[in-house]
């Protein structure tokens, strides 16, 4: 049922391409264990590292901004993360839930 | 994704058709879906696995592979009888979430405009509205008026035409009154009984927004028990 309560992401995507800016769509396409978003959650990011949305219930935002700006400047159409508790940077990034998610970022070009 | 993808998808939702996202997570190559066709190219060989998603409503990679598949299906449906001061609040809460609004008044100083800007109101008797409204088996009713004369119709309409959820707002006793209205008219026991009255999850607030909250909070409740 989850697109009954749509969040209307990808509409807000369209109006940052609309005015000019390099948009990177992410989307959490697998989780293990517990997690705060369900598959299918996206979050935005533009080239000047504006987001929206969320991936994560705060805990993995800023390093997928950081992953979709390297995306820009390399110039890259994709590429796939996943965050595990166990990740070295885990204290900065990690998932304070105790669950693992897979998100996918993608150029909108 | 390609920028006409994009476009595509927001086309396919703002006309409410149901459809699906693939995405070839090795390369970013991304198509779009729709139920009852072949995917096409790099997807056909998971044609079967598409459809089962589909059919499932679920969004998730395919075992042994690197296709996401993300489903779209129609919006929740709400029809809303009573263009009144809860019914503002309603439809600010439902922007957020998605839901498709219309509103039902036959009195025209309430069935105003200007009191609700983009929404589709009706400013008719619920039978004669009920034939401009497309139902599915995602609509709901919340009846607001309180008066039988426009509530009861609205209210047997949903129960015949079997609407996932029915709330009425009124009293104990307005909703008993309702009630017998409604055996009288020859509804059964059960069918009386799914109808949620009086309306809401019990908050404890008695404003216009915490009704509307309390209201949407047991819509949005039912809606997973679907």
């Amino acid at each position: 049922m989850k697109n009954s309560f749509d969040e209307k992401i990808l509409d807000e995507a369209q109006d940052w391409i609309n005015a000019n800016q390099k948009v990177v769509l992410a989307t959490v396409i697998q989780t293990w264990g517990s997690s705060p978003r369900q598959v299918g959650s996206r979050m935005i990011v533009n080239e000047k590292g504006d987001f929206s949305g969320s991936v994560s219930g705060g805990c993995v935002e800023s390093a997928v901004v950081s992953e979709c700006l390297s995306l820009i400047k390399d110039n890259k159409p994709c590429k796939k993360i996943e965050f595990k508790v166990s990740n070295e940077s885990a204290w900065e990034v990690g998932l304070a839930c105790g669950g693992e998610i897979a998100v996918y970022i993608e150029q909108i070009h | 994704m390609k920028i006409k993808t994009l476009e595509e998808i927001l086309k396919k939702k703002s006309s409410k058709t149901e459809f699906a996202i693939l995405t070839n997570l090795e390369n970013g190559d991304s198509e779009i879906y729709l139920p009852g066709t072949s995917p096409k190219g790099e997807f056909s060989k998971y044609a079967d696995e598409i459809e089962n998603l589909f059919k499932s409503k679920k969004n998730g990679v395919i075992e042994n592979s690197e296709i996401f598949v993300e489903t779209y299906i129609k919006p929740i449906k709400v029809i809303i009888v009573g263009a009144v001061h809860i019914a503002q609040y309603l439809v600010d809460f439902a922007k957020s979430l998605n839901f498709e609004i219309s509103i039902i008044d036959p009195r025209g100083y309430f069935a105003s405009e200007q009191r609700f800007p983009e929404i589709k109101v009706i400013n008719k008797w619920p039978k004669e509205a009920f034939e401009e409204i497309e139902i599915n088996s995602s609509t709901a009713l919340i009846a607001l008026t309180h008066d039988p004369k426009i509530d009861d119709p609205a209210l047997q309409y949903a129960l015949k035409n079997k609407f996932y959820y029915i709330g009425a707002l009124g009293s104990k006793k307005t909703h008993e009154n309702r009630c017998q209205r409604l055996a009288e008219a020859g509804f059964s026991n059960d069918e009386i009984n799914s109808i949620h009255g009086p309306i809401g999850i019990k908050l404890g607030g008695k404003s216009a927004p915490e009704i509307a909250l309390s209201i949407i909070a047991q819509l949005v409740s039912q809606t997973y028990k679907k």
